[in-house]
């Protein structure tokens, strides 16, 4: 991973990417053309159990045996740029890892 | 197609959690020789991309008629670039960062994991080269076939793993199962339209610009 060069490309590709989705969700949250709206699973929930704040409340109060950690983040730009900064390390630790194992098992 | 705590029983959170461990383990081992040679270090850094886009595009919403909602799963996308096992690895590493955010449920992980994982990766990607071996009797271009064919497998991909994550939930008694399975199946009948477009237009994409990215080009069989 040292040599620069080598990673010049994929290095640029990276920035390039990432950048343009920052800027994809900055637009998206920005315009609020992204929708509010609950997902396929959610939606079916809400149906099942009555529809509207009935079944909302209903998905509200599932049990769970943890608050997840970076659920307190209100602001969803912050929320997905720190997202994706930890997908992409995580991501690429993990493969490197995987990659230089399976390298000397070879 | 998120599932979160609470909505599953215990055993389907057990059995689901062990498959897709095993499934993982199994990953680590047939991921294919583009992992294993000297130069594989090259696909760190898009492997960091494709994660990326995977988690922009699972955390972002985009509308769909009817009061819902869909998000690209990716599964089969990944697949198609990555390979069906190395999939479900950077399935299941995306669903740990958005359990963190709340999500997809931390105990429904390994549901998650089988249904986007493993049905929209593995089963997505022999959706794929079943395409692909049908329109290998065509004259289309070979990136015109993969980007056909992704756009196809991903929506039965979807399709599918809403049916299963209907089941899983039925099974675990919270909503009856007829009633689980018709809703699921029909809103992601639409969603699934969203996932096979983003996908398609994904793979079109990096066969203009890199096509050796697109690592399973042997396996697909596409001629």
């Amino acid at each position: 991973m040292a040599d620069f060069k080598k990673y010049k490309w994929p290095i640029i590709t990276i920035v390039v990417i990432v950048g343009v989705l920052m800027v994809m969700l900055t637009i998206g949250f920005t315009l609020g053309i992204l929708s509010e709206d609950p997902d396929g699973l959610e939606k079916s929930v809400i149906d099942a159990k009555g529809g509207g704040e009935e079944g909302e409340a209903w998905i509200e109060e599932l049990p769970s045996p943890w608050e997840p950690i970076l659920g307190g983040i209100e602001n969803d730009y912050i929320a997905g740029i720190i997202g994706l900064t930890l997908s992409v390390a995580l991501m690429m630790v993990v493969f490197y890892g995987i990659i230089k194992l399976k390298q000397k098992n070879k | 197609m998120h599932i979160p705590d609470g909505l599953l029983d215990l055993s389907t959170i057990i059995i689901l959690w062990i498959v897709s461990l095993a499934v993982i383990a199994l990953g680590f081992f047939k991921m294919g020789k583009n992992f294993e040679e000297e130069d594989s270090d090259k696909l760190i850094p898009y492997i960091g991309v494709i994660a990326a886009v995977i988690f922009a595009f699972q955390f972002v919403n985009y509308p769909v008629p009817g009061g819902t909602s869909g998000h690209l799963v990716g599964g089969t996308l990944v697949a198609v670039i990555l390979g069906p096992w190395a999939a479900v690895i950077v399935l299941f590493m995306v669903l740990i960062i958005q359990s963190l955010f709340g999500d997809g449920g931390i105990t429904a992980l390994g549901a998650n994991t089988f249904n986007m994982g493993i049905i929209g990766g593995i089963v997505g990607f022999y959706i794929v080269k079943a395409i692909v071996m049908i329109l290998n009797r065509t004259d289309l271009s070979k990136e015109i076939k993969v980007t056909i064919s992704t756009a196809i497998g991903s929506y039965i991909a979807i399709v599918l793993a809403a049916f299963i994550c209907a089941i899983e939930i039925g099974i675990s008694g919270n909503i009856p199962m007829e009633v689980a399975i018709a809703a699921m199946v029909y809103w992601h009948l639409l969603i699934g339209i969203g996932e096979g477009i983003i996908s398609a237009l994904i793979v079109f994409y990096i066969y203009k610009t890199k096509p050796e990215l697109i690592t399973t080009e042997e396996m697909l069989g596409v001629k």
